[in-house]
């Protein structure tokens, strides 16, 4: 037998905790498929079959197996569950509240690249059902720098809100450089250069032989063998070193350390990258950017402009875009609506957020198109998802659809009618 | 984050970097020669009206017809096919195509398919005190060295080069109130700006606007201020509020007695009788007092909706009005009583959790406080880049309202950026709709201004036209950004 379930944040409400539905079929939707050359492929008309959590089939038509939930999607846009390449998600929850921050350490503290995001990461944040209600399904959770230049090792996680929300530990190292590396090495980016690349070079010499490392007399410390271990994967080349850096000539200086240091880096920032586009995409180096960018915000700023994507993703660079603040990584629709508005193709910009964030992260191979043998994160919008005005009318994490309830909707619903009532507007109120 | 949180944590760190750069302080520009001379008072004397007066001029404009696009008047008025006319800076008529007389003499402009607005207007901009780029030597705009800072006018901070002037324009501003910032009970006086290049901030200001204090409710005071000797404490902060409305009190009545006995020694005509001497001047308690007589608008920063009743409250201990709150993350908990009161709620769309007092945003806010009967919603920026898409912030909040089930058509919707900010400015019988007889501040739009897509395509101000994105002979570019090597691909207005 087949239950076929209407869409809208009711019905979605009920799926909670309906994870295990084994097999759901996405019904007649116009699907974006994020593939083909230029991510244009859209099936006008297709379905989704889903089972136990990945993507099954993509068809024009298939039949409801045996069994199957069908969500009926006709009339409505299907795109791949939008991804954060950036953000503190499960670690902030007030940015100003020391307790209720975990993002970063402040004041001396002897760790930074060895910290872990694994460690602090809370499933149960506020942010994550509010972020998820807009159809963001994944994000990149990273530790930021304190005093010293590296951030830590971040995680990626879904956005079920789920104990098992953490899908990738060691997904990133984060290392600020331009003036947040130099402010931190001695008020220059030649110190900042200096300290990244003795970083690895230590690095290096542990991986090589930790206990004779150890047992060393050279001063130790500059550098804590805790973080030193914590670089390994990036020094191999197996864990991406996301660099936030914006001027043109730190980024040249960026692509030569690539070449010369043999990692794997990835932009945050970059709002003069579009000056050296050619150079990036030659470098295979992606840049999560912030499309709204356009102030001289300092000296290494002044080329910021909002031609910024178009440009870098006319050069053949990857792009993904960084959320203006974690709170709000529901807002990477409207970067990514005005990126458009400023020159990058739509499906492009629909990129940005689905396939260019997972390829920048190296996370392709599972996540952002609705293509067979991917994690089922599926979103359903009434309307063009990039419009002031999208909000998904359904959203699917691993293979079944959430909750698009959450702390704010509650609060919106308390305090709609403010008439005086027989009890205070914080007794529950009475079933209609 | 919200910008006045991140600019109370880093303002310890840039005071000390300040004060640690041991810079030569650089002598004060001498008077543009623009500048009307001032009224030449002396000290001991009344407070002189307008001692750093507006020297704004309108820019030349000829007769200018804007015919064939969707109007929202700004007055709640959905025009189709509409024309807009203005002539010596001055909105002439705006209507349906049939029932506005295009003058022979009119340079008619076809904007088909385009939308018209009045001129976009941010109630709350830091442009120029905290401009870009943004460095210890430009962070001008938290006179934080003490919770009663009502002496300070922000246009002595307000730098004009500053580049986001530049990009506001292309987002449509026409009019912004620039603030000190939050971290004190008394800010300090606001200046009202026409978005027009200027090499003086006088250049600038809005001819006959009235000045605005900025207030501060919440966390702001007492995290600056906590180990400086307080407030320590939300009840810190309202003993300091009322001591200082005390104060002011006390002022003007202070030179009330004076102007009394003045009068009177006048009336005699005895001059062998010694001339009252005047009270002394203090710029703090001027400013006070004519927030409690009303000729200066009270602009009140507070999140939290319990607070803004206790402020109403002291407003009415007070006898002064509140016009605005600011930020107002809960006014949607209070609207009706913000409705009764006839208190505008200035608010973002959606800008939540940087601190605990904004944690209890939801995004329908501006749509609950506009459904009340007399609800005042604006939306405002506090942010260089919130101010260059004040219409995609409305446009989520009014999509915010309609997916609630609220009725907010788009030609309502705009009077949250335009005549709502205007009337709380005390400027709306100049500027914020399209009536005749105010000032030709037009925007024309590529599209439906609630859509991403669209820009702002031309802005006029006083029938002038400042920007328009397809000619670069009218995108304004600043002192700042002028032979940069990435002149040619960035910067200025529209990049």
């Amino acid at each position: 037998m087949i239950r076929r379930f209407l869409i809208g944040a009711g019905a979605a409400a009920a799926f909670v905790g309906a994870s295990d539905a084994q097999t759901l079929l996405v019904d007649n939707g116009r699907l974006h498929l994020m593939t083909g050359p230029d991510y244009a492929d859209v099936l006008a008309e297709g379905d989704v079959l889903i089972r136990d959590g990945k993507i099954a089939e993509v068809a024009a038509q298939i039949a409801p197996p045996d069994g199957a939930e069908v969500i009926d999607a006709e009339g409505m846009i299907v795109t791949p569950g939008f991804i954060a390449a950036w953000s503190q998600l499960g670690l902030v929850e007030i940015g100003l509240d020391k307790e209720a921050n975990d993002a970063s350490v402040s004041g001396p503290f002897a760790l930074s690249a060895a910290l872990d995001a694994r460690d602090a990461f809370n499933p149960a944040s506020t942010l994550i059902p509010v972020n998820r209600a807009a159809g963001i399904t994944r994000a990149l959770s990273a530790p930021t720098p304190g005093e010293k230049m590296f951030g830590g090792q971040a995680i990626f996680v879904s956005l079920t809100g789920e104990p098992t929300s953490i899908t990738h530990a060691g997904a990133a190292q984060y290392v600020t450089l331009g003036y947040g590396g130099a402010s931190r090495a001695g008020d220059t980016r030649m110190g900042a250069w200096a300290s990244l690349r003795a970083h690895l070079e230590e690095a290096r010499a542990y991986a090589l032989d930790p206990s004779g490392y150890v047992g060393r007399t050279i001063d130790l410390s500059r550098f804590s063998i805790r973080d030193l271990e914590a670089l390994g994967p990036v020094i191999d080349g197996e864990q991406l070193l996301i660099a936030s850096v914006h001027g043109a000539s730190d980024i040249r200086t960026l692509i030569r350390f690539k070449q010369e240091e043999g990692v794997n880096v990835a932009i945050l920032g970059g709002d003069e990258a579009w000056a050296v586009a050619d150079d990036l995409a030659e470098a295979e180096i992606p840049v999560i950017l912030d499309p709204m960018s356009n102030l001289p915000g300092n000296f290494r700023r002044l080329g910021a402009t909002l031609q910024n994507a178009a440009r870098l993703d006319a050069a053949g660079v990857t792009i993904a875009f960084q959320p203006p603040s974690t709170h709000n990584l529901r807002l990477l629709p409207q970067s990514a609506g005005n990126a458009v508005a400023n020159g990058l193709p739509y499906e492009a910009a629909l990129a940005g957020l689905t396939i260019g964030a997972a390829k920048a992260l190296g996370l392709d191979a599972d996540f952002g198109s609705i293509e067979t043998g991917k994690v089922a994160d599926l979103v359903l919008w009434p309307g063009d998802p990039l419009e002031l005005s999208a909000r998904p009318a359904a959203v699917i994490i691993d293979g079944a659809p959430r909750s698009l309830e959450n702390r704010a909707t509650r609060l919106r619903d308390r305090y709609r009618d403010l008439d005086r009532t027989d009890l205070p507007l914080a007794y529950p109120a009475p079933q209609q | 984050m919200g910008c006045d949180a991140l600019r109370d944590l880093t303002l310890g760190k840039q005071a000390a970097a300040e004060e640690e750069a041991g810079e030569e302080v650089t002598a004060a520009p001498s008077r543009l020669a623009d500048a009307e001379p001032s009224s030449g008072a002396a000290f001991g004397d009344p407070p002189p009206e307008d001692p750093y007066p507006s020297t704004y001029e309108p820019y030349p404009s000829g007769v200018t017809a804007l015919v064939g696009a969707t109007i929202y008047d700004g007055a709640g008025s959905a025009i189709e096919d509409g024309a807009v006319v203005m002539r010596d800076g001055l909105i002439a008529a705006a209507g349906a195509r049939g029932d506005v007389a295009i003058p022979g003499d009119a340079a008619v402009i076809e904007v088909d398919g385009k939308f018209i607005t009045p001129g976009i207007i941010d109630i709350h901009s830091h442009l120029g005190n905290y401009p870009s780029p943004g460095t210890a030597s430009t962070s001008d705009g938290n006179e934080a060295t003490s919770p009663n800072t009502a002496g300070v006018w922000t246009e002595h901070s307000v730098w004009p080069q500053d580049p986001g002037f530049t990009r506001a324009i292309a987002g449509g501003v026409t009019t912004l109130q620039v603030l000190p910032g939050s971290a004190n009970l008394f800010g300090g006086r606001s200046v009202i700006l026409k978005n027009v290049p200027s090499r003086s901030v006088q250049g600038m200001k809005f001819p006959g606007a009235p000045y605005g204090l900025k207030m501060a409710c919440g966390e702001n005071p007492k995290r600056v201020y906590g180990d400086k000797g307080g407030p320590a404490t939300r009840m810190g902060s309202f003993e300091g509020y009322r001591e200082g409305w005390i104060e002011a009190a006390a002022y003007r009545d202070k030179w009330a007695a004076y102007e009394e006995k003045l009068e009177q020694w006048e009336a005699e005509g005895d001059k062998s009788k010694d001339k009252p001497t005047p009270p002394t001047r203090d710029l703090k308690l001027e400013t006070l007092a004519a927030a409690l007589a009303g000729d200066i608008i009270v602009n009140m920063h507070c999140y939290r909706a319990d607070e803004m009743l206790q402020v109403i409250d002291m407003a009415q201990e007070f006898g002064y009005r509140v016009t605005t709150f600011h930020h107002a993350v809960e006014a949607y908990k209070i609207a009706d009583v913000l409705a009764e009161n006839g208190i505008c709620a200035a608010i973002w769309a959606d800008w939540w959790g940087f601190k605990l007092e904004a944690y209890d945003a939801v995004r329908e806010n501006a749509a609950l406080v506009h459904a009340q009967p007399g609800g005042c919603a604006i939306i405002h920026s506090d942010d260089p880049r919130g101010i260059q898409r004040l219409n995609q912030e409305t446009a989520k909040a009014m999509a915010d309202g309609l997916a609630m089930g609220l009725d907010i058509p788009p030609e309502t919707a705009i009077q949250w950026i335009t005549l709502h900010p205007a009337r709380a400015m005390g400027i709306a019988e100049k500027t914020g709709t399209l009536e005749a007889g105010k000032m030709a501040d037009v925007v024309v739009w590529s599209g439906d201004p609630f859509s991403v897509y669209s820009r702002a395509e031309r802005v006029y101000v006083d029938g002038a036209l400042m920007f328009d994105r397809n000619d670069p002979a009218f995108r304004a570019r600043t002192d700042f950004e002028l032979g940069q090597q990435v002149e040619d691909e960035a910067g200025g207005s529209g990049r």
